[in-house]
């Protein structure tokens, strides 16, 4: 059965060119919503815009018009460039000394920056028609501290827990909904490359291992769960954080 | 006559066992609807015996969850009809009308607190609340971990920030009991994971259900099972339809990734 409440709706998913954020696109399509993708990395069909540029948040929202579910998948552990191509991921967590003013802002800026203006941006289109869905993401480095990033990637996403939180007591009352999904392992194609936080495969196995589910996420796990969220099942949810971990921690 | 068989078998329905669903207001009746529009045969496990015509296409079990040989009968019944049991969602609950004695009467009048309760509350609660999720998914744990499966348990905001002293229709003893169960979510999703059997729960505010809307009858105006109505952000009660489909998608592949998690459904009134 597909879920109810998605199709003919009009979303707007950010960090869309790879993973997660493509995953919850074509899920979205699949459940008959008309999706505008967006991304800071070029591919067809993707309008390219940087969001941490708010002159730029405002001419994606000139061509994208008024959405009803807003999914903010852009960020990431690394800081982006404009180039074709994600950047990869380090393979290990960055100690605290290490994190240089380039890394802390630039991620702070992809994750929070990103969320905080796309946000700014159109949910007065939201308020207007007193409904609308907001999926942020934060994840699992936010839920219990990050062990394969560093401390700015997890400030990152526990700010976007605060955000989450502050926006939905502020457009409750205008009808949206506004929550996070905070994502576990999810093994998309980057992560897979750098083997993420993992010495060596028999490593990542023993960690796999131990995971309650005894798999890693992939990000189709993730989609799904943003479409509940925008659909009537996720109508009276709001000011959530869903851990999508596979059973490896557990959130408050 | 064995090909016929074999054909018969390919696609096996599945089978979904919802507790507290005869009530046709109640969160449970809404949620054995959804999962069977999934196509889940389905069992209904209730003492509400008058609901059971209105349950079309279910097996009705007449069950006291707090008994636990009574539960045993549940799945053994289950099991005669159908092949496997593939879903369970506690849906029983509650701070009143709850046991056999009392199931039809009228909610008792005040708070009743955890210094104020009577000792026999506290075991009827706790065991309506509690025990009946433990006895259930202990009973049904043994055939789900055959093919994998899914158990949502229905805990509550009252869980996370308590009931406030005067709110009608709810008790201290009642967010005890959901505490317990958010707890006993967390132990069996690390327990039955390997068997591919995911656990969560649900902890709604105050939703629109039958025994809601009995407490609104006689409570102070404004004034609900957990405080004041004008404290939801979203500024409406969530509906019984909201939250069974979230419940349902708790059942299915949507969540396929989501093990041991509290999704708070509460209208933005208590962010976890």
């Amino acid at each position: 059965m597909p879920l109810k409440g998605l199709k003919g709706r009009k979303a707007l998913v950010t960090g869309a060119a790879s993973g997660i954020g493509e995953a919850v696109c074509q899920r979205l399509r699949d459940e008959g919503v008309e999706v505008h993708a967006t991304d800071i990395h070029p591919k067809r069909d993707l309008l390219v815009a940087d969001l941490t540029d708010a002159d730029e948040v405002e001419k994606l929202a000139a061509e994208v018009g008024a959405p009803d579910f807003l999914v903010n998948a852009a960020g990431g552990p690394v800081v982006p460039t404009h180039s074709d191509t994600l950047p990869a991921l380090p393979k290990a967590s960055i100690p605290l000394e290490d994190v240089s003013m380039k890394q802390w802002s630039g991620v702070i800026a992809a994750n929070l920056t990103t969320a905080f203006l796309v946000c700014r941006e159109f949910v007065p289109r939201m308020k207007a028609r007193k409904s609308g869905r907001i999926v942020n993401f934060a994840s699992i480095a936010a839920r219990r501290g990050s062990s394969r990033v560093g401390v700015h990637y997890a400030a990152a996403k526990g700010g976007i827990i605060a955000l989450t939180k502050t926006l939905a007591l502020e457009l409750g009352p205008f009808g949206i909904t506004v929550n996070a999904v905070a994502p576990g392992y999810i093994k998309t194609p980057r992560i897979a490359a750098a083997s993420w936080g993992h010495e060596s495969p028999e490593a990542e196995q023993a960690f796999i291992r131990a995971l309650p589910l005894r798999r890693p996420g992939n990000p189709a796990d993730i989609a799904g769960v943003v479409a509940m969220l925008c659909s009537d099942a996720g109508a009276y949810v709001s000011g959530a954080t869903i851990d999508v971990n596979g059973g490896w921690y557990f959130g408050p | 006559m064995r090909l016929k068989a074999q054909v018969y078998y390919q696609t096996p329905m599945k089978t979904a066992i919802v507790t507290g669903a005869a009530k046709p207001d109640s969160i449970g009746f809404a949620v054995a609807q959804g999962l069977r529009e999934e196509g889940y045969n389905i069992v209904v496990a209730d003492l509400y015996e008058q609901g059971f015509g209105g349950l079309k296409d279910c097996l009705c079990v007449r069950t006291d969850v707090a008994d636990p040989r009574s539960v045993e009968e549940l799945i053994g019944k289950t099991l005669a009809r159908h092949r496997t049991i593939d879903v369970l969602v506690n849906a029983v609950g509650g701070s009143w009308g709850i046991t056999p004695q009392d199931l039809t009467a009228p909610p008792p009048r005040g708070f009743r607190g955890l210094t104020n309760c009577t000792l026999e509350d506290w075991r009827t609660i706790l065991g309506a609340n509690l025990d009946s999720a433990f006895y259930c998914c202990r009973a049904a744990a043994p055939h789900l971990k055959k093919q994998g499966g899914a158990i949502v348990n229905i805990a509550s905001v009252a869980a996370r920030k308590g009931i406030p002293p005067g709110a009608e229709g709810s008790s201290g003893p009642y967010a005890v009991a959901k505490a317990g169960v958010m707890a006993l979510t967390r132990q069996l999703a690390l327990e039955l994971g390997e068997f591919g059997v995911r656990v969560n729960c649900v902890a709604p505010g105050v939703i629109a259900s039958g025994r809601f809307q009995r407490v609104m009858e006689f409570s102070k105006k404004g004034q609900g099972p957990e405080g004041a109505l004008a404290q939801i952000p979203m500024g409406r009660v969530g509906t019984v339809a909201e939250t069974a489909a979230l419940i349902v998608a708790l059942c299915t592949d949507d969540t396929s990734y989501v093990t041991g998690a509290v999704v708070d459904v509460n209208g933005a009134s208590y962010a976890a």
